[in-house]
Protein backbone atom coordinates (compact mmCIF):
# COMPACT_ATOMS: atom_id res chain seq x y z
CA UNK A 1 0.00 0.00 0.00
CA UNK A 2 1.38 3.52 -0.79
CA UNK A 3 1.10 6.50 2.17
CA UNK A 4 1.93 9.10 0.24
CA UNK A 5 4.31 12.10 1.97
CA UNK A 6 1.50 15.17 0.79
CA UNK A 7 3.58 17.82 2.13
CA UNK A 8 6.81 16.37 -0.33
CA UNK A 9 4.81 16.00 -3.72
CA UNK A 10 4.02 19.16 -5.06
CA UNK A 11 0.68 18.62 -6.68
CA UNK A 12 1.38 19.73 -10.22
CA UNK A 13 2.83 16.53 -10.75
CA UNK A 14 -0.17 14.72 -9.77
CA UNK A 15 -1.95 16.89 -12.44
CA UNK A 16 -3.22 19.87 -10.94
CA UNK A 17 -5.79 18.52 -8.17
CA UNK A 18 -5.44 14.46 -7.77
CA UNK A 19 -7.60 12.96 -5.20
CA UNK A 20 -4.49 12.07 -3.34
CA UNK A 21 -3.43 15.03 -3.02
CA UNK A 22 -5.71 17.47 -2.86
CA UNK A 23 -7.48 18.42 0.44
CA UNK A 24 -5.26 17.25 2.64
CA UNK A 25 -3.64 18.95 5.13
CA UNK A 26 -0.10 18.42 4.55
CA UNK A 27 -0.67 19.12 1.27
CA UNK A 28 -1.76 22.77 2.30
CA UNK A 29 1.43 24.45 1.75
CA UNK A 30 2.52 21.86 -1.33
CA UNK A 31 1.26 24.41 -3.77
CA UNK A 32 3.61 26.72 -2.40
CA UNK A 33 6.54 28.53 -3.86
CA UNK A 34 9.58 27.94 -1.61
CA UNK A 35 9.19 31.48 -0.47
CA UNK A 36 6.29 31.02 0.75
CA UNK A 37 6.79 27.87 2.56
CA UNK A 38 9.74 28.93 4.34
CA UNK A 39 7.33 31.80 5.96
CA UNK A 40 4.62 29.51 6.74
CA UNK A 41 6.54 27.10 8.14
CA UNK A 42 7.16 28.16 11.39
CA UNK A 43 3.42 29.44 11.54
CA UNK A 44 0.69 27.54 13.68
CA UNK A 45 -1.85 28.91 12.01
CA UNK A 46 -0.98 28.19 8.66
CA UNK A 47 1.09 25.05 8.78
CA UNK A 48 -0.57 22.07 10.35
CA UNK A 49 2.44 20.36 10.25
CA UNK A 50 3.91 23.22 12.30
CA UNK A 51 0.50 23.69 14.80
CA UNK A 52 1.59 20.62 16.56
CA UNK A 53 4.77 22.37 17.82
CA UNK A 54 4.58 25.85 17.86
CA UNK A 55 2.21 28.33 19.84
CA UNK A 56 0.63 31.25 19.27
CA UNK A 57 -0.51 34.83 21.58
CA UNK A 58 -3.24 37.18 20.36
CA UNK A 59 -2.78 40.58 21.79
CA UNK A 60 -6.43 42.19 22.69
CA UNK A 61 -5.64 45.67 21.86
CA UNK A 62 -8.33 46.47 19.56
CA UNK A 63 -11.86 46.84 20.67
CA UNK A 64 -14.05 48.79 18.55
CA UNK A 65 -15.23 47.66 15.35
CA UNK A 66 -16.92 48.91 12.40
CA UNK A 67 -19.42 46.45 11.45
CA UNK A 68 -21.42 44.29 13.08
CA UNK A 69 -21.87 40.82 12.23
CA UNK A 70 -24.83 38.15 12.97
CA UNK A 71 -22.60 36.02 14.45
CA UNK A 72 -21.00 38.50 17.07
CA UNK A 73 -22.03 39.85 20.17
CA UNK A 74 -19.76 43.28 21.68
CA UNK A 75 -21.55 42.47 24.96
CA UNK A 76 -20.34 39.18 25.72
CA UNK A 77 -17.35 38.19 28.02
CA UNK A 78 -17.30 34.86 29.12
CA UNK A 79 -13.45 33.15 31.19
CA UNK A 80 -15.27 30.03 30.16
CA UNK A 81 -15.75 30.67 26.02
CA UNK A 82 -13.44 30.31 23.94
CA UNK A 83 -13.94 31.77 20.61
CA UNK A 84 -13.19 34.56 17.89
CA UNK A 85 -14.34 38.03 19.80
CA UNK A 86 -14.27 37.01 23.40
CA UNK A 87 -11.62 38.07 25.94
CA UNK A 88 -11.34 38.97 29.66
CA UNK A 89 -8.80 41.80 29.80
CA UNK A 90 -8.24 45.19 26.99
CA UNK A 91 -4.60 45.87 26.63
CA UNK A 92 -2.92 48.72 26.09
CA UNK A 93 -0.14 49.00 23.77
CA UNK A 94 2.38 49.15 26.51
CA UNK A 95 0.57 46.30 28.18
CA UNK A 96 0.44 44.14 25.22
CA UNK A 97 4.08 44.31 24.41
CA UNK A 98 5.07 43.51 27.96
CA UNK A 99 2.64 40.44 27.79
CA UNK A 100 3.92 39.24 24.43
CA UNK A 101 7.69 39.32 25.56
CA UNK A 102 6.81 37.87 28.84
CA UNK A 103 5.16 34.96 27.39
CA UNK A 104 7.70 34.73 24.46
CA UNK A 105 10.40 34.58 27.53
CA UNK A 106 8.27 31.69 29.12
CA UNK A 107 6.98 29.92 26.28
CA UNK A 108 9.82 29.71 23.81
CA UNK A 109 7.77 27.94 21.70
CA UNK A 110 5.07 30.84 20.96
CA UNK A 111 6.21 32.33 17.38
CA UNK A 112 3.31 34.23 16.11
CA UNK A 113 1.91 37.37 17.89
CA UNK A 114 -1.84 37.99 16.09
CA UNK A 115 -3.95 41.07 16.71
CA UNK A 116 -7.45 39.70 15.86
CA UNK A 117 -9.80 42.10 18.42
CA UNK A 118 -11.87 41.71 20.18
CA UNK A 119 -13.40 44.54 17.09
CA UNK A 120 -11.89 44.84 14.29
CA UNK A 121 -7.87 45.47 14.85
CA UNK A 122 -7.85 47.83 11.09
CA UNK A 123 -10.87 49.85 13.27
CA UNK A 124 -8.18 50.58 16.03
CA UNK A 125 -5.43 52.08 13.61
CA UNK A 126 -2.85 53.78 16.45
CA UNK A 127 -3.84 51.09 19.16
CA UNK A 128 -2.81 48.10 16.69
CA UNK A 129 -0.28 49.59 14.78
CA UNK A 130 1.86 51.05 17.80
CA UNK A 131 1.58 47.65 19.62
CA UNK A 132 2.95 46.33 15.71
CA UNK A 133 6.03 49.24 15.60
CA UNK A 134 7.45 48.64 19.03
CA UNK A 135 7.13 44.65 18.69
CA UNK A 136 8.57 44.22 15.43
CA UNK A 137 11.63 47.08 17.13
CA UNK A 138 11.68 44.75 20.35
CA UNK A 139 11.13 41.94 19.72
CA UNK A 140 12.11 40.70 16.18
CA UNK A 141 12.26 37.40 16.43
CA UNK A 142 8.61 37.74 16.55
CA UNK A 143 6.06 37.11 13.10
CA UNK A 144 3.25 39.29 13.34
CA UNK A 145 -0.33 39.05 11.96
CA UNK A 146 -3.25 40.89 11.92
CA UNK A 147 -6.70 39.36 11.23
CA UNK A 148 -9.55 42.26 9.72
CA UNK A 149 -13.45 42.19 8.27
CA UNK A 150 -11.99 43.89 5.29
CA UNK A 151 -13.66 47.17 5.64
CA UNK A 152 -10.94 49.22 6.84
CA UNK A 153 -8.02 47.08 4.48
CA UNK A 154 -7.54 49.42 1.67
CA UNK A 155 -6.46 52.57 3.47
CA UNK A 156 -3.96 50.28 6.08
CA UNK A 157 -2.36 48.32 2.96
CA UNK A 158 0.43 50.84 3.09
CA UNK A 159 1.37 50.98 7.20
CA UNK A 160 0.54 47.38 7.17
CA UNK A 161 3.39 46.71 4.86
CA UNK A 162 6.17 49.40 6.87
CA UNK A 163 6.10 46.28 9.97
CA UNK A 164 7.49 42.94 10.48
CA UNK A 165 4.03 41.63 9.08
CA UNK A 166 4.02 39.23 6.22
CA UNK A 167 0.19 37.58 7.23
CA UNK A 168 -3.22 38.96 7.06
CA UNK A 169 -5.97 37.23 7.59
CA UNK A 170 -9.48 38.72 5.67
CA UNK A 171 -12.88 37.55 6.90
CA UNK A 172 -14.65 36.96 3.67
CA UNK A 173 -17.71 35.05 3.94
CA UNK A 174 -19.42 36.27 0.75
CA UNK A 175 -18.93 38.22 -2.78
CA UNK A 176 -22.63 38.90 -2.88
CA UNK A 177 -24.17 41.83 -1.16
CA UNK A 178 -27.89 39.88 -1.13
CA UNK A 179 -26.33 37.20 0.89
CA UNK A 180 -23.95 40.03 2.49
CA UNK A 181 -27.03 41.61 4.03
CA UNK A 182 -28.23 38.33 5.72
CA UNK A 183 -24.79 37.92 7.62
CA UNK A 184 -24.37 41.67 8.15
CA UNK A 185 -26.69 43.94 9.16
CA UNK A 186 -24.70 46.97 9.04
CA UNK A 187 -21.49 48.87 8.82
CA UNK A 188 -20.11 52.06 9.32
CA UNK A 189 -18.97 53.93 6.16
CA UNK A 190 -17.67 57.62 5.78
CA UNK A 191 -19.37 58.75 8.51
CA UNK A 192 -22.81 56.89 8.12
CA UNK A 193 -24.34 53.76 9.61
CA UNK A 194 -25.21 51.92 6.38
CA UNK A 195 -27.54 49.07 6.62
CA UNK A 196 -28.70 46.18 4.36
CA UNK A 197 -27.49 45.34 1.08
CA UNK A 198 -26.09 48.86 0.51
CA UNK A 199 -23.75 48.03 3.19
CA UNK A 200 -22.80 44.50 2.13
CA UNK A 201 -21.65 45.83 -0.94
CA UNK A 202 -19.24 48.35 0.51
CA UNK A 203 -17.38 45.76 2.75
CA UNK A 204 -17.18 42.99 -0.20
CA UNK A 205 -15.78 45.76 -2.64
CA UNK A 206 -13.01 46.72 0.65
CA UNK A 207 -12.46 43.13 1.14
CA UNK A 208 -11.47 42.11 -2.53
CA UNK A 209 -9.68 45.60 -3.25
CA UNK A 210 -7.73 44.91 0.09
CA UNK A 211 -6.87 41.25 -0.96
CA UNK A 212 -5.65 42.62 -4.37
CA UNK A 213 -3.75 45.49 -2.47
CA UNK A 214 -1.46 42.89 -0.28
CA UNK A 215 -1.22 40.24 -2.81
CA UNK A 216 0.54 42.77 -5.25
CA UNK A 217 2.82 43.64 -2.10
CA UNK A 218 3.65 40.01 -1.39
CA UNK A 219 1.87 40.13 2.05
CA UNK A 220 0.50 36.32 2.65
CA UNK A 221 -3.42 36.36 2.65
CA UNK A 222 -5.61 33.90 4.20
CA UNK A 223 -8.84 34.11 3.72
CA UNK A 224 -11.10 32.88 6.60
CA UNK A 225 -15.28 32.47 5.82
CA UNK A 226 -17.62 31.51 8.21
CA UNK A 227 -20.07 28.65 7.23
CA UNK A 228 -23.27 29.66 7.93
CA UNK A 229 -26.20 26.68 6.37
CA UNK A 230 -28.57 28.22 4.65
CA UNK A 231 -26.88 31.67 3.83
CA UNK A 232 -23.68 30.89 2.87
CA UNK A 233 -22.60 27.55 2.80
CA UNK A 234 -23.64 26.91 -0.91
CA UNK A 235 -21.81 30.32 -1.72
CA UNK A 236 -18.37 29.34 -0.35
CA UNK A 237 -17.02 26.97 -3.36
CA UNK A 238 -17.35 29.86 -5.19
CA UNK A 239 -15.86 32.15 -3.23
CA UNK A 240 -12.97 29.75 -2.29
CA UNK A 241 -12.28 30.24 -6.13
CA UNK A 242 -12.11 33.95 -6.64
CA UNK A 243 -9.93 34.61 -3.55
CA UNK A 244 -7.64 32.29 -4.74
CA UNK A 245 -7.77 33.60 -8.11
CA UNK A 246 -7.25 37.29 -6.47
CA UNK A 247 -4.08 35.80 -5.04
CA UNK A 248 -4.89 34.21 -1.45
CA UNK A 249 -2.97 31.35 -0.14
CA UNK A 250 -5.43 29.42 1.89
CA UNK A 251 -8.75 29.10 2.77
CA UNK A 252 -10.12 28.34 6.31
CA UNK A 253 -13.74 27.21 6.47
CA UNK A 254 -14.73 27.31 9.59
CA UNK A 255 -18.43 26.60 11.19
CA UNK A 256 -20.53 28.81 12.69
CA UNK A 257 -20.89 29.19 16.50
CA UNK A 258 -24.49 29.99 17.27
CA UNK A 259 -25.82 29.04 20.80
CA UNK A 260 -29.18 31.41 22.49
CA UNK A 261 -26.81 32.18 25.49
CA UNK A 262 -24.47 33.95 23.50
CA UNK A 263 -26.85 36.86 22.67
CA UNK A 264 -26.01 36.51 19.12
CA UNK A 265 -28.71 37.11 15.96
CA UNK A 266 -27.86 33.47 15.03
CA UNK A 267 -27.60 32.07 18.28
CA UNK A 268 -31.42 33.88 19.08
CA UNK A 269 -33.32 33.39 16.04
CA UNK A 270 -32.32 29.52 15.94
CA UNK A 271 -29.76 29.39 13.27
CA UNK A 272 -27.86 26.17 13.35
CA UNK A 273 -24.15 25.49 12.47
CA UNK A 274 -22.96 23.06 10.27
CA UNK A 275 -22.47 19.33 11.32
CA UNK A 276 -19.15 17.94 11.17
CA UNK A 277 -20.48 15.84 7.71
CA UNK A 278 -21.33 19.11 6.32
CA UNK A 279 -18.12 21.20 7.33
CA UNK A 280 -16.19 18.48 5.93
CA UNK A 281 -17.94 18.09 2.61
CA UNK A 282 -18.03 22.01 1.85
CA UNK A 283 -13.79 21.93 2.93
CA UNK A 284 -13.54 18.88 0.15
CA UNK A 285 -15.87 20.72 -2.25
CA UNK A 286 -13.38 24.33 -2.07
CA UNK A 287 -9.79 21.98 -1.97
CA UNK A 288 -10.38 21.81 -5.73
CA UNK A 289 -9.59 25.41 -5.89
CA UNK A 290 -7.61 26.02 -3.16
CA UNK A 291 -5.50 24.85 -0.01
CA UNK A 292 -7.83 24.60 2.45
CA UNK A 293 -6.92 24.66 6.35
CA UNK A 294 -8.70 22.38 8.71
CA UNK A 295 -6.72 22.82 11.88
CA UNK A 296 -7.94 26.09 13.09
CA UNK A 297 -9.44 26.30 16.71
CA UNK A 298 -11.55 29.12 16.13
CA UNK A 299 -9.39 30.93 19.15
CA UNK A 300 -10.12 33.89 21.40
CA UNK A 301 -8.39 37.38 21.16
CA UNK A 302 -6.52 36.79 23.78
CA UNK A 303 -5.31 33.01 23.37
CA UNK A 304 -1.81 32.19 24.75
CA UNK A 305 -0.53 28.92 23.73
CA UNK A 306 -0.35 25.87 21.18
CA UNK A 307 -3.55 25.78 19.40
CA UNK A 308 -6.01 23.92 21.10
CA UNK A 309 -4.77 25.22 24.52
CA UNK A 310 -5.32 28.48 26.27
CA UNK A 311 -2.38 29.37 29.05
CA UNK A 312 -3.92 33.20 28.82
CA UNK A 313 -4.44 33.03 32.93
CA UNK A 314 -0.75 32.32 33.50
CA UNK A 315 -0.05 35.88 32.00
CA UNK A 316 -2.61 38.11 33.17
CA UNK A 317 -1.43 41.54 33.53
CA UNK A 318 -1.10 41.38 37.24
CA UNK A 319 1.28 38.60 37.04
CA UNK A 320 3.27 40.13 34.34
CA UNK A 321 3.83 43.66 36.02
CA UNK A 322 6.28 41.07 38.51
CA UNK A 323 8.12 39.49 36.00
CA UNK A 324 11.17 40.57 35.06
CA UNK A 325 12.28 39.55 31.20
CA UNK A 326 16.04 39.85 29.73
CA UNK A 327 14.70 39.92 26.37
CA UNK A 328 18.13 39.58 24.82
CA UNK A 329 18.72 36.26 26.69
CA UNK A 330 14.90 35.20 26.14
CA UNK A 331 15.88 36.06 22.42
CA UNK A 332 19.43 33.44 22.21
CA UNK A 333 17.06 30.63 23.95
CA UNK A 334 14.56 31.08 21.88
CA UNK A 335 16.46 30.24 18.83
CA UNK A 336 18.19 27.17 20.15
CA UNK A 337 14.91 26.14 20.75
CA UNK A 338 13.40 27.22 17.38
CA UNK A 339 16.01 25.48 15.71
CA UNK A 340 15.62 21.90 17.43
CA UNK A 341 12.08 22.01 16.66
CA UNK A 342 12.94 22.83 12.79
CA UNK A 343 15.36 20.36 12.92
CA UNK A 344 13.00 17.83 14.72
CA UNK A 345 10.40 18.72 11.72
CA UNK A 346 12.59 17.76 8.97
CA UNK A 347 13.86 14.66 10.30
CA UNK A 348 9.86 13.17 10.87
CA UNK A 349 9.22 14.45 7.18
CA UNK A 350 12.35 12.71 6.11
CA UNK A 351 11.19 9.63 7.93
CA UNK A 352 8.06 9.96 6.45
CA UNK A 353 9.35 9.92 2.49
CA UNK A 354 11.30 6.92 4.00
CA UNK A 355 7.85 5.16 5.24
CA UNK A 356 6.28 6.13 1.76
CA UNK A 357 8.93 4.35 -0.52
CA UNK A 358 8.45 1.15 1.55
CA UNK A 359 4.30 1.20 1.44
CA UNK A 360 4.85 2.08 -2.44
CA UNK A 361 5.79 -1.87 -2.47
CA UNK A 362 3.17 -3.30 -0.64
CA UNK A 363 -0.10 -3.96 -3.26
CA UNK A 364 -2.64 -1.27 -2.67
CA UNK A 365 -5.58 -2.20 -0.74
CA UNK A 366 -9.18 -1.67 -1.80
CA UNK A 367 -10.89 -0.42 1.53
CA UNK A 368 -13.19 2.46 2.49
CA UNK A 369 -12.09 4.98 4.27
CA UNK A 370 -12.41 5.27 8.11
CA UNK A 371 -12.14 8.06 10.69
CA UNK A 372 -10.24 7.93 13.66
CA UNK A 373 -9.91 10.16 16.62
CA UNK A 374 -6.05 11.49 18.01
CA UNK A 375 -5.55 12.35 21.23
CA UNK A 376 -2.76 14.31 21.16
CA UNK A 377 -1.13 17.15 23.01
CA UNK A 378 1.32 18.18 20.36
CA UNK A 379 4.33 16.90 18.72
CA UNK A 380 2.54 14.92 16.32
CA UNK A 381 2.52 11.98 18.29
CA UNK A 382 -0.20 10.35 20.22
CA UNK A 383 0.87 11.62 23.65
CA UNK A 384 -2.64 11.92 25.53
CA UNK A 385 -4.48 10.25 28.21
CA UNK A 386 -8.17 10.03 26.67
CA UNK A 387 -9.52 11.53 29.48
CA UNK A 388 -7.48 14.16 29.61
CA UNK A 389 -8.33 15.05 25.73
CA UNK A 390 -10.00 18.59 25.30
CA UNK A 391 -10.24 18.06 22.20
CA UNK A 392 -9.59 15.52 19.32
CA UNK A 393 -7.80 15.45 15.95
CA UNK A 394 -9.60 13.49 13.18
CA UNK A 395 -7.88 11.46 10.37
CA UNK A 396 -8.74 10.21 7.76
CA UNK A 397 -7.40 6.39 6.61
CA UNK A 398 -7.80 5.26 2.94
CA UNK A 399 -6.24 3.34 0.82
CA UNK A 400 -4.73 6.87 -0.61
CA UNK A 401 -3.32 7.65 2.66
CA UNK A 402 -3.92 9.20 6.40
CA UNK A 403 -5.03 13.10 6.46
CA UNK A 404 -6.03 15.22 8.53
CA UNK A 405 -9.97 16.42 8.47
CA UNK A 406 -10.82 18.37 11.56
CA UNK A 407 -10.79 18.85 15.14
CA UNK A 408 -13.14 17.91 17.72
CA UNK A 409 -13.86 19.92 21.25
CA UNK A 410 -14.87 17.72 23.62
CA UNK A 411 -16.47 20.37 26.23
CA UNK A 412 -18.21 22.23 23.56
CA UNK A 413 -16.69 25.69 23.95
CA UNK A 414 -17.20 26.16 27.29
CA UNK A 415 -15.65 24.60 30.12
CA UNK A 416 -18.07 26.05 33.24
CA UNK A 417 -20.90 22.99 33.27
CA UNK A 418 -21.92 23.87 36.64
CA UNK A 419 -23.98 26.77 35.31
CA UNK A 420 -24.44 25.75 31.02
CA UNK A 421 -24.32 22.07 31.67
CA UNK A 422 -27.10 20.01 30.64
CA UNK A 423 -26.97 16.96 33.09
CA UNK A 424 -25.19 15.49 30.05
CA UNK A 425 -21.72 13.65 32.11
CA UNK A 426 -18.43 15.03 30.39
CA UNK A 427 -17.76 11.49 29.20
CA UNK A 428 -21.05 11.19 27.41
CA UNK A 429 -20.49 14.14 25.63
CA UNK A 430 -16.78 13.44 24.55
CA UNK A 431 -18.26 10.35 22.94
CA UNK A 432 -20.76 11.76 21.19
CA UNK A 433 -18.37 14.40 19.54
CA UNK A 434 -16.54 11.66 18.45
CA UNK A 435 -19.52 10.43 16.31
CA UNK A 436 -18.86 8.84 12.72
CA UNK A 437 -15.63 8.20 13.67
CA UNK A 438 -14.33 4.04 14.56
CA UNK A 439 -11.66 4.03 16.35
CA UNK A 440 -9.53 6.26 18.87
CA UNK A 441 -6.09 6.28 19.68
CA UNK A 442 -4.74 7.63 22.81
CA UNK A 443 -1.99 6.90 25.18
CA UNK A 444 -4.02 5.64 28.01
CA UNK A 445 -7.65 5.08 28.94
CA UNK A 446 -9.87 4.04 31.75
CA UNK A 447 -12.11 1.10 32.19
CA UNK A 448 -15.03 2.91 31.66
CA UNK A 449 -14.63 5.18 28.99
CA UNK A 450 -13.38 2.28 27.47
CA UNK A 451 -16.91 0.29 27.83
CA UNK A 452 -19.07 2.92 26.66
CA UNK A 453 -17.00 3.83 24.01
CA UNK A 454 -17.12 -0.06 22.54
CA UNK A 455 -20.79 0.50 22.94
CA UNK A 456 -20.87 3.33 21.27
CA UNK A 457 -18.94 1.14 17.80
CA UNK A 458 -16.01 3.38 18.45
CA UNK A 459 -12.76 0.91 19.25
CA UNK A 460 -10.44 1.98 22.06
CA UNK A 461 -7.08 1.99 21.25
CA UNK A 462 -4.03 2.55 23.73
CA UNK A 463 -1.16 0.36 21.44
CA UNK A 464 0.52 2.82 19.67
CA UNK A 465 1.82 5.56 22.36
CA UNK A 466 4.35 7.84 21.63
CA UNK A 467 4.12 7.19 17.48
CA UNK A 468 3.57 9.29 15.29
CA UNK A 469 -0.12 9.83 14.69
CA UNK A 470 0.19 9.07 10.42
CA UNK A 471 2.01 5.65 10.99
CA UNK A 472 -0.28 4.50 13.93
CA UNK A 473 -3.34 5.58 12.42
CA UNK A 474 -2.12 3.46 9.28
CA UNK A 475 -1.02 0.56 11.12
CA UNK A 476 -4.76 0.69 12.85
CA UNK A 477 -6.28 0.60 9.02
CA UNK A 478 -4.10 -2.25 8.11
CA UNK A 479 -5.50 -4.27 11.07
CA UNK A 480 -8.65 -3.36 10.18
CA UNK A 481 -8.20 -4.19 6.78
CA UNK A 482 -6.69 -7.34 7.96
CA UNK A 483 -9.36 -8.67 10.49
CA UNK A 484 -12.18 -8.19 7.50
CA UNK A 485 -13.93 -5.04 9.14
CA UNK A 486 -13.63 -2.58 5.85
CA UNK A 487 -15.15 -5.00 3.84
CA UNK A 488 -18.65 -4.53 6.08
CA UNK A 489 -20.83 -1.05 5.78
CA UNK A 490 -19.40 1.94 8.03
CA UNK A 491 -21.41 1.99 10.76
CA UNK A 492 -23.63 4.55 10.50
CA UNK A 493 -24.59 3.22 7.15
CA UNK A 494 -25.70 -0.15 9.36
CA UNK A 495 -27.81 2.18 10.96
CA UNK A 496 -29.48 3.38 8.56
CA UNK A 497 -30.81 0.57 6.64
CA UNK A 498 -31.79 -1.32 10.20
CA UNK B 1 -28.63 70.10 23.56
CA UNK B 2 -26.73 67.49 24.07
CA UNK B 3 -26.56 63.23 24.09
CA UNK B 4 -25.81 60.74 26.36
CA UNK B 5 -24.14 57.14 27.01
CA UNK B 6 -25.52 55.15 29.91
CA UNK B 7 -24.49 52.21 31.89
CA UNK B 8 -24.92 49.70 29.43
CA UNK B 9 -22.26 51.03 27.48
CA UNK B 10 -19.27 48.13 26.63
CA UNK B 11 -16.05 50.50 26.68
CA UNK B 12 -15.52 49.48 23.21
CA UNK B 13 -14.00 52.88 22.49
CA UNK B 14 -15.20 52.81 19.06
CA UNK B 15 -17.15 56.61 19.29
CA UNK B 16 -14.37 57.94 20.93
CA UNK B 17 -12.29 59.48 17.91
CA UNK B 18 -14.95 59.94 16.22
CA UNK B 19 -16.02 62.76 18.13
CA UNK B 20 -15.68 66.21 16.61
CA UNK B 21 -16.11 68.05 19.55
CA UNK B 22 -13.95 65.92 22.02
CA UNK B 23 -17.19 65.27 24.55
CA UNK B 24 -16.30 61.64 25.26
CA UNK B 25 -14.27 60.52 27.98
CA UNK B 26 -13.86 57.96 30.31
CA UNK B 27 -15.47 58.03 33.12
CA UNK B 28 -13.48 56.41 35.97
CA UNK B 29 -15.96 57.12 38.84
CA UNK B 30 -18.89 55.36 36.11
CA UNK B 31 -16.77 52.41 34.55
CA UNK B 32 -17.86 53.37 31.06
CA UNK B 33 -17.23 56.43 28.91
CA UNK B 34 -19.68 59.40 28.72
CA UNK B 35 -20.46 62.63 27.03
CA UNK B 36 -20.24 65.87 28.42
CA UNK B 37 -23.09 67.85 28.34
CA UNK B 38 -21.02 71.18 27.92
CA UNK B 39 -19.02 70.14 24.75
CA UNK B 40 -21.46 67.83 23.17
CA UNK B 41 -23.38 69.74 19.85
CA UNK B 42 -24.99 66.46 18.40
CA UNK B 43 -22.36 67.00 15.56
CA UNK B 44 -24.28 69.81 14.36
CA UNK B 45 -22.20 71.65 11.58
CA UNK B 46 -20.05 68.40 11.49
CA UNK B 47 -21.85 65.69 10.46
CA UNK B 48 -25.76 64.83 8.75
CA UNK B 49 -25.48 62.09 11.63
CA UNK B 50 -24.49 61.75 15.52
CA UNK B 51 -21.41 60.02 15.00
CA UNK B 52 -21.16 58.15 17.91
CA UNK B 53 -24.41 56.74 17.84
CA UNK B 54 -23.89 55.62 14.28
CA UNK B 55 -21.05 53.28 15.31
CA UNK B 56 -22.21 52.31 19.01
CA UNK B 57 -22.71 48.46 18.47
CA UNK B 58 -25.29 48.77 21.95
CA UNK B 59 -28.74 49.05 21.27
CA UNK B 60 -29.85 51.44 23.87
CA UNK B 61 -26.41 53.02 25.21
CA UNK B 62 -26.30 56.37 23.61
CA UNK B 63 -29.86 59.03 24.51
CA UNK B 64 -30.86 62.01 22.76
CA UNK B 65 -31.62 64.76 24.38
CA UNK B 66 -34.98 63.83 25.56
CA UNK B 67 -33.56 60.87 27.18
CA UNK B 68 -34.71 58.55 24.33
CA UNK B 69 -32.52 55.62 22.66
CA UNK B 70 -31.19 56.49 19.58
CA UNK B 71 -30.88 53.00 18.49
CA UNK B 72 -34.13 51.43 20.40
CA UNK B 73 -33.71 47.22 20.75
CA UNK B 74 -33.74 45.23 17.28
CA UNK B 75 -32.47 48.41 15.44
CA UNK B 76 -28.52 47.23 15.51
CA UNK B 77 -29.00 43.40 15.65
CA UNK B 78 -31.91 42.74 13.65
CA UNK B 79 -33.31 40.72 16.52
CA UNK B 80 -37.40 41.40 17.30
CA UNK B 81 -37.37 42.47 21.12
CA UNK B 82 -40.10 40.22 21.35
CA UNK B 83 -38.02 36.60 19.73
CA UNK B 84 -34.94 37.99 22.27
CA UNK B 85 -37.56 38.09 25.44
CA UNK B 86 -38.47 34.57 24.47
CA UNK B 87 -34.97 33.31 23.93
CA UNK B 88 -33.68 34.80 27.16
CA UNK B 89 -36.91 33.79 29.17
CA UNK B 90 -36.57 29.79 28.13
CA UNK B 91 -32.47 30.44 29.16
CA UNK B 92 -33.61 31.29 32.58
CA UNK B 93 -36.42 28.27 33.06
CA UNK B 94 -33.57 26.02 31.98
Amino acid sequence: MELPVLNETPAASAGGCSSHSCGTSDDQLGHLSDEIRSKVENHPCYSEDAHHYFARMHVAVAPACNIQCHYCNRKYDCSNESRPGVVSELLTPDQAVKKTMAVAANIPQMTVLGIAGPGDPLANPERTFETFRRLSAEAPDIKLCVSTNGLALPESVEELSKHNIDHVTITINCVDPEIGAQIYPWIFWENKRIKGVKGAKILIEQQQKGLEMLAAKGILVKVNSVMIPGVNDKHLAEVSKIVKAKGAFLHNVMPLIAEAEHGTFYGVMGQRGPTQDELMELQDSCSGDMNMMRHCRQCRADAVGLLGEDRGDEFTMDKIESMEIDYQSAMEKRKVIHEAIAEEMHSKRAAKVEKAASHAEEPKLNTRPVLMAIATSGQGVINMHFGHAKEFLIYEASPNGVRFMSHRKTDLYCGGDDTCGDGESVLQQTIRSLAGCEAVLCSKIGYEPWDLLEKAGIVPNGEHAMEPIEEAVMAVYKEMAAAGKLDEAAPQEERATA
Amino acid sequence: MALQIIESCVNCYACEPLCPSKAIYMSEKAGHFRINPKKCTECEGDFKDTQCASICPIEGAILDALGVPINPPGSLTGIPPERMAEAMAELQAH
